[in-house]
């Protein structure tokens, strides 16, 4: 035994009994000798990596001396430990530059959320009602250990499911080895914003399965097709700090941003111009601007495979006229004639589509649109154009089908909240309530994880090795990993050590290539940030591709209204809808703060005789939600728009059944050719159903400069 | 003798809201909760006000981010009967919690409305009060905070470069907004070094000071917005 | 002199000295009552946190300033009446001057409270008081609030002493008719006076010298409360002419205050023998100028303001005017200017009711003009992004209702043990006695005219 451990001991016999004279209930344990090696009062900064979205901004956290209430070696006590105390940007990671946003600096509240899961958690009551009693980590890991020898023994491994979120890490590569080594299907990832349909279009247009980087600092005009590159999307704080350095980085030049998309985004509210075009038509507008630039000859019209994929390009795309494109896309001719001249005018130009363009049944075709419009303004490869980071690792992940719950035996959870995320047309409850075993590896009681029959808790990200090989966001190839930040609070395990134990354990050991979480991260250097894979070679030359009209559930008669579910500056996806300074954090565009609302269009309220925080319902063919109105100038008068992220019935006590889910009312429409779903293709009428209510909660007063008559509270 | 400065470009601020996270995380500010914050008592020392200009479809949001705009004439300072508000050498507003007894005075006073009252003890649920910054005092019910210009890092910074026995430089200290901004909108400095960041973007044609006609004489600059030719 | 009048004018100011009925006793119990709710819920609020009031950011200030303000307004009553009427020597005042006086030193008792009640720590009121504290520090002299704090205690040291001087030969009258403690008592508060003429010339010179005195003092009062908004450049606040107005508002509500009070006094102690219709009237010309004076002032401000077309105040003129506060602003005219104008000038409607009737329209809309002040300019600062909104909740509610209990329970108690109207000067208005009576009682040419 070395000396600390004997002073431990020492320490535990002497004060233990001390305390329990003086009767101190909770702290039957004091530690005099710290858990770690830190001076009182003075601040270290340890590396570590921003769980909460795909960017993966390596950040580097403050770490300072605490007395902590926490559980060592099975007996309850103060220990004074080093623990994570402010998270900043890592100044030398390319994605991050020394930035976080709003998400990555309240991730910290996952690891000291009050209603975090301390130990292995073991279903009581029924599915979804999220009660659980705690057991021992040998008792869960055998009961999990006996699921799967019992799929084996019965020759079933293809019904074991893994669910997880989308992550650049190589937590993605232990799973599918594991999945492989067990028999079982290939991991499979779900997340409701996810870019399926545009790494397919990039792998027809460039060869490249993978999400754009785009340059935009050394951009002269940038065109966004509803990319909400400054807010949500891809890697925004590599992207906002792009942006900054576009309009105020390089001397006597500043560059200029176009956003197309019909509700007023982050990037919209920041761009120079807003051109708000009829949903699903962006294809047809990006291709009326490369009509005007092969039209007057004022590029090289060639534009190698990303061309090919369009039908008619090497026609001069003759049914994309400005006068047709007015027509379907209600932009101006002229206007469309002046934005083609400027992208041009303005080298270096980009365009760049995200988010809802490609969620409607034709989001494919928007895609390639937008690609060969890249491809015909020299965007590709080029400063100030688009970029593929090199050596980002292909994820061996596949994605969701209809049938993936439905067949699962045992699903294992992994930062996964289909029930959530899915439309309740998708029946994911009802598959849940079937599948026979379920265990999840999550922090928290979300709504998923409270049909799970076993949780294993993993350790926060700042208690973990933590590895990150963004696919997108830099030029060149970033790998990230770090070690633990701080010892574990609480009695949860690495997920990644879980696996590997329960690898072993099992009847026919699964081989990993890893003893331990910290292998796994580790051996990011050697996988991830490798040599800069060349484009690989098209799979199969797709029949050029046309524009076919968006099909929308719901027709224009019963649901006049385009319905816009968007992802919320706060809560992205909802995945973070459990933070406290999120929930409090004002939206970015609406000021509203712990709430879900309805963005109407002022002329549509009025039609309506809506006022703001008035409830309305919100009803297209699948289901109806009621939210607080929220009066918006920047939406069109056809469409309306709902944040996604609050609404869950089960997430801690900051958002458990606070606001509602837009996601639920969703139709199951489906993107043509990339098999996921079209969340931009339903449409929904809006009814006045009662008077505001208190639950639309804004930070602002008043939002015009110079308030008109009236419009004074 | 320094004289601290922050400079605002609101050319390059997307209006994302890192920084009013990054102030709450930095400066130990509670969140109140759904049914406070719909009774106006959400506290950010630091808010991105946004204003709509123009109506459907010529229409745009403007951001502005409002932090204390530590004025040199600071109108909150003479009407504190107890010097809670007060000026300090390098020329900060200051705020004394413990001499602080809640009259609001002070913040009917400040023309930003930038100062913000503590309505109820502040509550961490456990373990979140681990995050606490201890480099920040936590306030207690029925006093008033505001932004301090992150006065615990220029403090920790100068005792730095003291004991180093350097000089201060540029960009030593930064504050919490700034730092965490993505698109490095915000700029602090010393307002008397001529070479400083700070002082260089505060002379910039583009400056202008937040209700400068009130005359408080701010020390926040902002950058106007540049429109597109 | 007839002992027979003179007696009865002493049983009849005595009777509720000398007699208890249990009106009074379910009077003073169901005021108290209210006041110890009032005090109760102040601690329910230092318990629980400033947040249980309506008060939020930015409106900092609300209920309890209105509240502040509106006492010390009607602190004016006593002061005016008794200290003007006093260097007039106007012969009606006789019985007027004492009810005046108490509500001047009850009203500060009460508005002085309020500052303290507003606090976020007011267990700490005491900072604002220059003590030696161990470190020295003293209170910020450059803050209004500092000003309020000498103001008022100035103010209510000059009232008080305004209001005993000319009690004492009342309280010698008690002591005669009374035995025991009683006596002991009024013995004691009656600083042995016998009524020598020295005593009367001294009494004489102490009060006119107090009457003179006090009248600037008053206004300084009102003036510096008014500071409290006009130093703070908040739209609307930042005015030259806040001082007079508030003076002139002060004095308005305080007459309101008084026709009030002694209309109360009338009724429940019978004395209509002694407070004529002719009083009433009297007070009513009064409040007549006052709500004239107020109509001037208001007019004054509104104009400049809308003329000026300052952006910031105009939307403080807008949302007052036009937008959520309309309804009070448009009842505040009504109750200040319209009905006292139409009713106080019409000579056959200002009768006792109809002045009683104004006063009271008069009190609500004093109330409503300071609450007017203080809130709309407070959620209409300078950045529109920052305004906000005031709801009141029960606790500011019952807070406020509790100190106008507490202004009737002080003033039952009060005319309980003490003659309400000041006997001797009854007495020397009815018998002028020349060799006796000191200059000062003579009756004036002007006094009487008003009859
Ligand atoms: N004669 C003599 N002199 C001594 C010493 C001695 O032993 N004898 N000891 C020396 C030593 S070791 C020390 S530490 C010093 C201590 O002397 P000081 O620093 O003066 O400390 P105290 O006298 O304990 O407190 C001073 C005042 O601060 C007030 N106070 C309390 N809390 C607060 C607060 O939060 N804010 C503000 N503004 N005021 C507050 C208290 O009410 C008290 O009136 O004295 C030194 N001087
Ligand atoms: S973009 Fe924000 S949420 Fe995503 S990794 Fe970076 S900091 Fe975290
Ligand atoms: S973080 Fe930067 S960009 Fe975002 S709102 Fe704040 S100042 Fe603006
Ligand atoms: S901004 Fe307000 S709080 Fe800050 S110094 Fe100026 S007046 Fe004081
Ligand atoms: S609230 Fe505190 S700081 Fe503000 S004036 Fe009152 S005492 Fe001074
Ligand atoms: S300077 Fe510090 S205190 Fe002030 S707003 Fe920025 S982060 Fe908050």
């Amino acid at each position: 035994m070395d000396r600390r451990n004997f002073i431990k001991l020492t320490a535990i016999t002497g004060t233990s009994v001390t305390l329990a004279s003086c009767g101190n209930p909770e702290n039957q344990l004091i530690r005099f000798v710290p858990d770690d090696d830190i001076t009182p009062g003075i601040a270290e900064w340890k590396p570590s990596v921003c769980p909460v979205c795909q960017a993966g901004c390596a950040v580097t956290v403050r770490v300072m001396d605490a007395d902590v209430d926490t559980v060592r070696n099975g007996q309850a006590g103060v220990v004074a430990m080093a623990v994570a105390k402010k998270l900043e940007g890592q100044p030398k990671d390319p994605i991050s530059q020394g930035g976080l946003c709003a998400r990555g600096q309240a991730s910290i509240q996952i690891t000291y959320h009050p209603d975090r899961l301390t130990q292995p958690m073991k279903r009581t009551g029924a599915r979804g009602t999220g009660e659980f009693q705690p057991l021992t980590w040998d008792a869960a890991i055998a009961e999990l250990v006996g699921k799967l020898d019992a799929l084996a023994a019965a020759g079933d491994q293809k019904s074991l499911v893994w669910l997880a979120r989308p992550r650049a890490s190589r937590r993605a590569a232990l799973a599918s080895t594991f999945l492989t080594g067990f028999g079982a299907p290939a991991p499979v990832e779900y997340e409701f914003f996810n870019d399926h349909v545009l790494r397919s279009a990039n792998l027809i247009s460039f060869g490249r399965e993978q999400l754009p980087t785009i340059d935009i600092a050394r951009s002269r005009i940038v065109i966004g097709f509803g990319a909400d590159l400054l807010g949500t999307w891809n890697s925004p704080v590599a992207q906002s700090a792009a942006y900054g350095r576009m309009r105020q980085g390089q001397p006597q030049v500043r560059g200029k941003l176009v956003q197309v998309e019909p509700r007023m985004s982050l990037t919209g509210a920041n761009a120079d111009e807003w051109v708000p075009a009829k949903p699903g038509t962006e294809g047809v507008l990006a291709l009326g601007l490369a009509h005007v630039i092969l039209a007057n000859k004022l590029r090289p019209g060639d534009s190698g495979r990303s061309g090919a994929a369009i039908d008619g390009w090497s026609g001069g795309l003759q049914d994309y006229a400005p006068a047709q494109v007015e027509k379907i896309t209600g932009v101006a001719a002229k206007r469309i004639e002046r934005l083609a001249r400027e992208l041009v005018e303005f080298h270096p130009a980009v365009a760049v589509i995200a988010g809802a363009p490609l969620a409607h049944t034709n989001g494919l075709f928007n895609a390639l649109a937008v690609n060969a419009l890249n491809g015909l303004l020299g965007a590709v490869e080029q400063p100030g154009g688009v970029f593929f980071t090199p050596g980002a690792p292909k994820s061996a992940a596949t994605r969701v089908r209809p049938d993936t719950l439905t067949t699962a035996k045992v699903l294992l959870l992994d930062d996964a909240n289909p029930l959530f995320a899915m439309p309740a047309a998708m029946q994911v409850r009802e598959a849940l309530s079937k599948i026979p075993f379920i265990a999840s590896f999550g922090s928290f009681i979300d709504d998923s994880s409270a049909f799970a029959d076993l949780i294993l808790p993993d350790h926060s990200f700042l208690e973990s090795w933590v590895d990150v090989q963004p696919e997108s966001g830099s030029i060149e190839a970033v790998s990230t990993s770090a070690g633990p930040v701080m010892k574990p609070l609480y009695q949860t395990r690495a997920t990644a050590d879980v696996l590997i134990e329960i690898a072993g354990k099992l009847k026919t050991p699964v081989t990993l290539p890893w003893k331990t979480a910290e292998d796994v991260s580790k051996s990011a250097a050697s996988a991830g940030a490798a040599t800069p894979a060349a484009p690989s070679a098209i799979s199969h030359q797709p029949s050029a591709i046309k524009y076919a009209e968006p099909a929308f559930a719901g027709d224009a008669a019963q649901f006049p209204f385009h319905f816009l579910p968007y992802a919320s500056q706060a809560f992205g996806d909802g995945s973070t809808a459990h933070l406290p300074w999120l929930q409090e954090l004002p939206d970015p565009i609406t000021s509203a703060m712990w709430s879900s609302w309805v963005e109407l269009n002022p002329q549509t309220a009025e039609r309506l005789n809506i006022a703001q925080g008035d409830l309305v319902d919100v009803t297209s063919p699948a289901g109806v939600v009621r939210a607080p109105a929220m009066i918006f100038p920047g939406i069109a008068p056809d469409v309306v728009a709902m944040p996604v992220g609050q609404g869950h019935e089960q997430f801690t006590r900051y958002a458990s059944k606070r606001g509602v889910n837009p996601i639920a009312i969703l139709a199951p429409q489906v993107v043509a050719e990339a098999n996921t779903l079209a969340w931009a293709a339903t449409r929904v009428r809006i009814a006045r159903a009662g008077d505001a209510d208190g639950s639309l909660i804004m930070f602002a007063g008043e939002m015009r400069e110079r308030p008109q008559e009236g419009e004074t509270r | 003798m320094h004289k601290w400065g922050l400079a605002v470009d609101l050319d390059r601020c997307t209006g994302c809201g890192s920084c009013v996270t990054a102030c709450h995380a930095e400066n130990n500010i509670p969140t109140v909760g759904p049914e406070q914050a719909g009774r106006g008592r959400a506290m950010h020392w630091l808010r991105v006000e946004r204003y709509w200009e123009g109506d459907f479809p010529d229409v745009q949001l403007k951001f502005r981010p409002v932090m204390c705009q530590q004025c040199d004439a600071a109108p909150c300072e003479p009407v504190c009967p107890t010097y809670a508000s007060h000026h300090t050498a390098e020329g900060l507003n200051a705020q004394v919690y413990n001499r602080c007894i809640g009259t609001r005075y002070c913040a009917n006073a400040c023309p930003y409305n930038t100062r913000y009252f503590d309505f109820f003890n502040p509550s961490w649920p456990k373990p979140l009060h681990l995050q606490l910054n201890p480099d920040v005092s936590v306030r207690e019910v029925g006093v008033m905070e505001k932004c301090t210009f992150c006065v615990q890092r220029i403090n920790g910074a100068q005792i730095e470069a003291k004991a180093a026995k350097r000089e201060l430089k540029d960009g030593d200290i930064k504050t919490a907004c700034q730092q965490g901004c993505p698109a490095q909108a915000l700029v602090f400095g010393d307002l008397n070094d001529p070479e400083s960041e700070v002082s260089r973007l505060s002379k910039s044609p583009r400056g202008t000071k937040l209700l400068e006609d009130v005359g408080t004489l701010p020390k926040v600059t902002y950058l106007q917005r540049q429109t597109q030719a | 002199m007839s002992d027979a009048s003179t007696s009865r004018l002493s049983d009849d100011l005595l009777r509720p000295l000398l007699q208890t009925t249990w009106q009074f006793y379910a009077l003073v119990a169901f005021l108290a009552s209210i006041v110890l709710m009032g005090l109760g819920t102040w601690g329910y609020q230092m318990y629980n946190g400033f947040g249980v009031s309506g008060i939020n950011n930015p409106i900092y200030w609300a209920f309890y300033i209105t509240n502040f303000v509106f006492w010390i307004g009607i602190s004016h009553a006593g002061t005016l009446i008794s200290a003007i009427l006093r260097l007039v020597n106007a012969g009606w005042r006789r019985p007027v001057t004492r009810c005046a006086e108490v509500i001047t030193a009850f009203a500060l008792m009460i508005g002085a409270m309020f500052p303290i009640i507003h606090l976020g720590r007011p267990w700490l009121f005491f900072w604002l008081v220059p003590y030696p504290s161990s470190r020295m520090i003293w209170p910020n002299f450059r803050s209004p609030l500092v000003w309020d704090f000498f103001a008022i205690t100035t103010y209510l040291t000059g009232s008080l002493l305004f209001l005993f001087l000319p009690m004492i030969p009342d309280f010698a009258l008690v002591r005669d008719k009374s035995s025991g403690i009683r006596r002991r008592i009024y013995g004691t508060l009656a600083l042995g006076w016998r009524g020598t003429s020295k005593q009367w010339h001294r009494l004489e010179s102490a009060m006119s010298i107090m009457a003179i005195a006090i009248i600037p003092v008053a206004v300084s009062v009102h003036t510096i409360v008014s500071f409290d908004f006009s130093m703070a450049p908040v739209p609307m606040w930042h005015s030259t002419m806040f001082g007079p107005y508030f003076v002139a508002g002060a004095i308005f509500s305080g007459i309101a205050g008084l026709i009030i009070a002694m209309a109360g006094l009338r009724k429940f102690l019978h004395l209509e023998e002694y407070l004529h219709p002719i009083h009433f009237q009297n007070l009513g010309k009064l409040l007549l100028m006052m709500s004239l004076l107020w109509g001037y002032f208001v007019f004054a401000e509104r104009l400049t303001t809308w003329y000026g077309n300052e952006p910031y105040e105009i939307a403080v003129l807008r949302v007052t005017q036009k937008g959520s506060f309309a309804p009070l602003y448009w009842t505040m005219v009504v109750c200040n200017f319209v009905i006292p104008v139409i009713v106080l000038s019409l000579k056959k409607l200002r009768t006792i009711g109809g002045c009683v009737f104004v006063s009271f329209g008069v009190c609500i809309g004093m109330w409503l003009e300071r609450f007017l002040i203080v809130v709309p300019s407070l959620g209409h600062k300078y950045l529109p992004y920052s305004w906000g909104t005031y709801r009141p909740r029960p606790v500011e509610i019952m807070i406020t209702i509790s100190t106008f209990a507490a202004m009737g329970l002080l003033y039952t108690l009060f005319a309980k043990f003490v003659p309400i109207i000041s006997i001797w000067e009854m007495r020397a208005g009815e018998h002028p006695a020349p060799a006796l009576m000191p200059s000062a009682m003579k009756e004036h040419a002007l006094g009487e005219t008003h009859a």
